[in-house]
């Protein structure tokens, strides 16, 4: 029982980490209805930027600052290049957009950092909790519950932001009728533009929190691929169902890999994630919180 | 002298502004905030209107109507017109203007408050038949700035002509407090009759507050308490329940933001104490069942686990019986925590102490729900012209099927002919302007008739079963109230309508008709094929089933003694549905018991000759018009006859 | 019911629409379309369907750009401007399929109304500092009023998605009402609605107008509706203006009669 509470919680704190990634996929597919295949592309962006800083002899924070600077230029040159002349074009167009983006970010940030692996040292530590250690057994990692802890602040701060001030209430006024709000003058480009940067911000912390784990290299793209069904889960259009999501997804991969895994031979944490977005598709395809749409005739 | 015997309304709220001048007495929701009026505050709102009125020209004795949703402006209108020894008049807010009419002129109305454009415009309206109308204030000024009548006048406006009045005669409004009698008439309370013009009933400072002493000392109501006030104020609950208690007690007013957010204010406010008819209860559980209906399923099941819980053991655990298991009582506390908590905190119970209900007989299920749930709901009985409460029930004493005991201070008397009389502080001085009536009302001795037949059970409580006029006698001299009967038939899904015969007989019988949708159900269920209403009236099956329903209800009669004589011995399942088409039922699909007796007064005869089956044939009219006859043979069948559950013991 | 605006503090031209030409392809929407709106007064657009009058509403509010003409408002000539623009000099509309945000409480909608006339930065929001939450409050207060004046005070937290349509109407127009609109546009504020909503609805347009002065051109192609609540009316008929003056004047004019009656041309 010790040891299935272990693993369930292991698997927990990994998947707020995809909670995180689905997080960045929301918002803006939730502001302007794009699937933005980018957003695994930005996050290797933000924290190469990140440690290339560093390594230049920036102090972390400062690197940081500068990273996140970088992501606020990047927001506002999709919204000019990309976003802007493809209004009201069809939403596959503004998906192949962002394939043509993700190849471009790639470029730009290997261009400038380089193709090496880094390491970023966030001054956690990625070993076990000593004192649950000695009184539980359980083997849980510092480093994760850090991790989750600002994964967990930064989706608070985001949800309060989004119900309490005005942006976020124009936030959800875009995401629920163009035209509307329009009429109430909020200005559709500035809102993309604050979207991208708050997405550019939770790539920057995905980044960062995997950079440290898994060291800073283009394998971090793929993360893109880990949310898929996280978000499909959780449906493509809700924060809680980004978390959740995430959160079901990591518990039930690390226990699949314990208890099933042994029985088909193991290495079924990679893809059972996928087997149970496929599962759940056929039954609630609009995902768990997504909203449904109602065709009315 | 008693304290009671002095006061009046004025006096009280001098009292309340001395004694807790900084406690709240009045609140309202407006704009989203609940704006608070602490007792000196309010003290100050009434002293403006007062002398405001007064340098109008608003004298002893005038009478001052006040129409409009429950506003503190209008409650201190009316506080201002008692202070001036005037009276108050509140009228029904939803009345058109020529129901308004009547009572403008009746009580010879020449000064009204209006809460807005609405009800300046009917107001307005009756100006020309009602010629003494000649001053109207309105509380919301919206929609009425172009409005040119010389007649109108903004409350704003008054109040700041009453403080410059009392700026000049500083000593006037105390003084005109202190000419206040207790025995002057306080308000006078239109009651809508079934027939006829409304009757407008006077009740004195000192019947009102008298009675609110004793509704205060018999639920122990402090100035912590809290009331939503939510029920129109031309309605004597309103004026004794929020009004009279309050300055009594001195606990705080709410009023509602618009009578549409009723619910959401409720929940703001979680009131101490509620008062409402059965339906109100009614809506508010429809409004639960219909959100449990939508909700998750897991909700669904924990809903209904925890309220069959509640249902077996929730009245005895808040009435402290003994009885109930550890385990029960374990699981009860956790459904407190799951499912009544938060259902009381979505209707707005949580902090509710005592809740009455009243005006008509609550269905079962309904008063079961609350109390389950924990909320100590409790009935009462009364009228206008008693200031309602005659009885009520007593904490730990409740029982559905009574109005509970006369409250203390009031005589009630059951006379020959089963109407209740009652005799009490709060007995009305007079129907006003119709001393006839006042004298068919109130007899010589003082008590006050009620026109409803009742009788005392054995632990004394109240029992109200008709109206009297409806209630007969059996030739033996036992009480007979067919309604009550008929009723309690109904009650079963399976029965339609039911017709009591007994007047002067010497047992009761009764026509029955099944209930065609629900019987047929039942017996395709049985697979029991028919053709149409009369052969399914007239299967074995079908009047078995419906003696069981009749020999329930006998045994219901039998645990009174009043009644007991009363239980149903024969009767029949009629061969067609009665129908106001053929002159049966009223458009309001009542029964109109004479007619039918004449016309089927062969079955009535075999009911009483001791026949086992009588042959009939009646004319009916089809849907469409044409006009045919069905016959049938109808068996007459034999209910058993309970004794008396003592009888039984002893037995 | 109270009696309608008065007509003698109708003011000087608010908004002036000058020779408007519309089209989309080879589709002529309008034509050489001419008016002008006083303050303070109600103007209506008439027309059978297809006339061009939803078009010449989207032309004042800038969702459409015209090939050829102006618009002026308060004074300032114009060939192009954005809705958002539009909205940022004063003109606040509705929509005749209703556009509010559907997932959000009547209360947030009404509050994004107030979008514009908010000031706090982003950083400052996102911190929630001191003025971010003074300026919710203050604004807040506006949107209550609103509330209040439009007596939808019961369905304040509702998700406007689970409100009848009548009452959704009545939210449209109050989240317009939040900007402190000079210009108000009604897209067919009736339409759908049963004869109770309407007359609801003429009421609150009719206050709007007298209590808050606001500007108000609306459509409608519901003749006595119109007839009642305007001071002045525009009749439109295959994107031409075929009649302009008072409502008796429309009512008796020969052209309008036979538009309306479907004369072939």
């Amino acid at each position: 029982m010790q040891f299935f509470f272990e693993v369930l919680i292991g698997g927990l704190l990994a998947g707020v980490m995809y909670s995180l990634v689905a997080l960045g996929f929301v918002l803006i597919y939730k502001a302007s209805g794009v699937f933005n295949f980018a957003q695994g592309a930005m996050v290797f962006f933000a924290a190469l930027t990140t440690v290339g800083f560093m390594s230049m002899g920036a102090p972390f924070w400062l690197a940081v600052g500068l990273a996140l600077a970088a992501m606020a230029a990047l927001a506002v040159f999709t919204e000019r290049v990309v976003l802007r002349p493809l209004v009201n074009q069809p939403q596959i167009t503004l998906f192949m957009a962002t394939i043509g983006l993700t190849y471009f970010i790639e470029g730009i940030a290997q261009l400038a950092w380089g193709a090496q692996v880094h390491a970023l040292d966030l001054g956690v530590a990625d070993e076990p909790i000593g004192w649950l250690m000695d009184h539980t057994g359980m083997n849980i990692s510092k480093f994760d519950l850090v991790a989750s802890g600002i994964a967990a602040t930064l989706v608070a701060v985001l949800a309060l932001f989004f119900n309490k001030t005005r942006t976020g209430r124009a936030l959800r006024a875009v995401a629920d009728d163009h035209q509307a709000a329009l009429a109430v003058g909020i200005s559709l480009q500035r809102i993309w533009v604050i979207v991208w940067m708050t997405a550019g911000f939770v790539a920057l912390v995905t980044g960062l929190l995997w950079g440290a784990r898994n060291g800073v290299q283009f394998a971090l793209t793929f993360l893109a691929l880990k949310a898929l069904p996280v978000l499909v889960l959780g449906g493509f259009d809700s924060i809680a169902g980004a978390i959740v999501g995430g959160l079901i997804i990591g518990a039930s991969e690390k226990l699949a890999e314990v208890y099933i895994g042994p029985l088909v031979g193991g290495g079924i944490e990679s893809w059972f994630p996928y087997v149970l977005a496929l599962g759940f598709l056929l039954v609630r395809p609009e995902g768990l919180f997504g909203e449904r749409r109602i065709d009315r005739v | 002298m008693p304290q009671a015997l002095q006061d009046t309304f004025p006096r009280l709220l001098l009292n309340q502004a001395k004694v807790r001048p900084d406690r709240p007495a009045i609140r309202e929701k407006d704009l989203g905030i609940w704006q608070t009026w602490t007792w000196a505050q309010a003290l100050e709102e009434v002293r403006s209107l007062a002398c405001g009125l007064a340098a109008q020209g608003f004298k002893r004795g005038d009478r001052l109507a006040v129409v409009g949703d429950n506003r503190p402006r209008l409650y201190w209108a009316m506080m201002a017109a008692q202070s001036l020894g005037g009276v108050p008049v509140p009228l029904y807010q939803d009345a058109v203007a020529a129901e308004m009419a009547f009572v403008l002129q009746d009580a010879d109305i020449g000064f009204a408050v209006a809460e807005d454009q609405e009800q300046v415009d009917k107001l307005l309206e009756n100006l020309t038949q009602c010629p003494k109308l000649g001053r109207i204030y309105f509380d919301d000024p919206r929609g009425l700035r172009h409005y040119a009548q010389g007649e109108l006048m903004s409350l704003d406006a008054l109040q700041a002509l009453g403080r410059d009045f009392a700026g000049r005669n500083p000593e006037f409004f105390a003084a005109e407090v202190e000419k206040g009698r207790a025995a002057d008439v306080a308000v006078i309370l239109y009651t809508s009759g079934t027939t006829g013009n409304p009757k407008g009933v006077a009740q004195t400072h000192a019947a009102l507050i008298e009675t609110a002493r004793v509704l205060v000392a018999f639920d122990g109501f402090t100035e912590k308490d809290e009331v939503l006030c939510y029920l129109p104020m031309a309605w004597v609950g309103d004026f004794l329940y929020s009004y009279a208690q309050s300055l009594v007690a001195g606990f705080r007013l709410n009023c509602p933001e618009s009578p549409e957010t009723v619910m959401t204010d409720l929940r703001e406010i979680g009131p101490t104490y509620y008062f409402g008819p059965p339906r109100v209860y009614e809506n508010i559980l429809t409004q639960v069942m219909i959100r449990i209906e939508d909700a998750s399923w897991p909700k669904r099941w924990m809903f209904r686990y925890f309220m069959a819980l509640a249902k077996r053991v929730g009245m005895s655990i808040m009435e402290g019986k003994p009885g109930v298991s550890l385990k029960d009582r374990l699981l009860y506390a956790l459904g407190g925590l799951l499912v009544y908590g938060p259902l009381k905190n979505v209707l707005g119970l949580s902090r509710i102490r005592v809740a009455y209900t009243g005006g008509e007989a609550i269905g079962p299920d309904l008063f079961d729900f609350y109390r389950s749930i924990g909320v100590n709901l409790k009935q009462l009985y009364g009228m206008t012209e008693t200031c309602v409460t005659v009885s009520m029930h007593a904490s730990g004493e409740v029982k559905l099927e009574t109005v509970g005991r006369p409250m203390p201070g009031v005589e009630v008397r059951i006379a020959d002919s089963g109407e209740v009389l009652v005799r009490s502080p709060g007995v009305m001085r007079e129907y006003h302007k119709r001393p006839d009536a006042t004298r068919e009302a109130i007899d010589a001795e003082g008590f006050f008739h009620t026109g409803d037949a009742g009788f005392f059970d054995a632990e004394g409580h109240l029992k109200i079963i008709d109206r009297a006029k409806d209630v007969g006698r059996l030739a033996d001299g036992a009480l007979f109230a067919p309604k009550y009967i008929e009723n309690k038939l109904k009650f079963f899904p399976y029965i339609k309508e039911a017709v009591c015969f007994g007047d002067v007989r010497d047992k009761v019988c009764a026509f029955v008709n099944i209930d065609m949708a629900a019987v047929g159900n039942w017996a395709e269920r049985r697979n029991i094929a028919y053709s149409g209403y009369a052969d399914l009236a007239s299967q074995p099956a079908v009047c078995d089933l419906i003696r069981e329903c009749v020999e329930k209800v006998n045994r219901d009669l039998a645990a009174y003694s009043a009644l007991g004589e009363s239980q149903i011995r024969r009767f029949l399942i009629l061969h067609k549905e009665l129908d106001a088409d053929d002159g049966e039922l009223t458009r309001t699909r009542k029964v109109r018991r004479g007619h039918i007796a004449d016309k089927y007064v062969v079955l009535v005869d075999a009911l009483y000759s001791g026949k086992s089956s009588c042959f009939i044939e009646t004319q009916m009219r089809f849907e469409d018009g044409r006009i045919g006859t069905v016959s049938a043979d109808l068996p007459i069948l034999e209910a058993q006859r309970y004794a008396a559950p003592e009888a039984r013991k002893a037995a | 019911m109270s009696e309608i605006s008065e007509r003698g503090k109708i003011g000087a031209p608010l908004l002036q629409v000058e020779d408007i030409s519309l089209a989309f392809g080879g589709v002529v929407a309008l034509q050489g379309v001419s008016f002008d709106v006083r303050e303070h007064e109600v103007r209506a657009i008439i027309g059978p369907n297809g006339a061009g009058k939803s078009s010449m509403l989207n032309v004042i509010n800038g969702v459409y750009h015209p090939q050829r003409g102006t618009v002026a408002f308060k004074g300032r000539r114009r060939r192009r401007v954005d809705p958002h623009e539009a909205a940022r000099q004063g003109i606040a509309r509705t929509f005749q399929n209703i556009a509010l945000f559907r997932g959000m409480s009547v209360l947030d909608n009404l509050m994004t109304g107030r979008n514009l006339k908010m000031r706090c930065n982003v950083l400052q929001q996102a911190l929630y500092l001191g003025p971010a939450r003074r300026e919710e409050l203050e604004h807040r207060e506006k949107v209550e009023a609103v509330i209040d004046f439009l007596e939808i005070q019961h369905i304040r937290k509702t998700p406007v998605g689970r409100l009848p349509y009548g009452l959704q109407k009545r939210v449209e127009l109050g989240r317009a009402l939040a900007a402190e609109p000079e210009l108000l546009l009604l897209d067919e504020p009736m339409a759908g609605m049963n004869l109770e909503e309407k007359q609801d609805m003429s009421r609150f347009i009719l206050d709007v107008n007298d209590q808050m002065g606001t500007t108000i051109v609306l459509i409608e192609h519901d003749m006595s509706v119109v007839m009642d609540l305007s001071d002045r009316v525009v009749v439109l008929d295959y994107g031409r203006k075929i009649a302009d003056g008072t409502p008796d004047e429309v009512r008796g004019n020969k052209a309008v009669i036979d538009a309306y009656l479907g004369v072939a041309h």
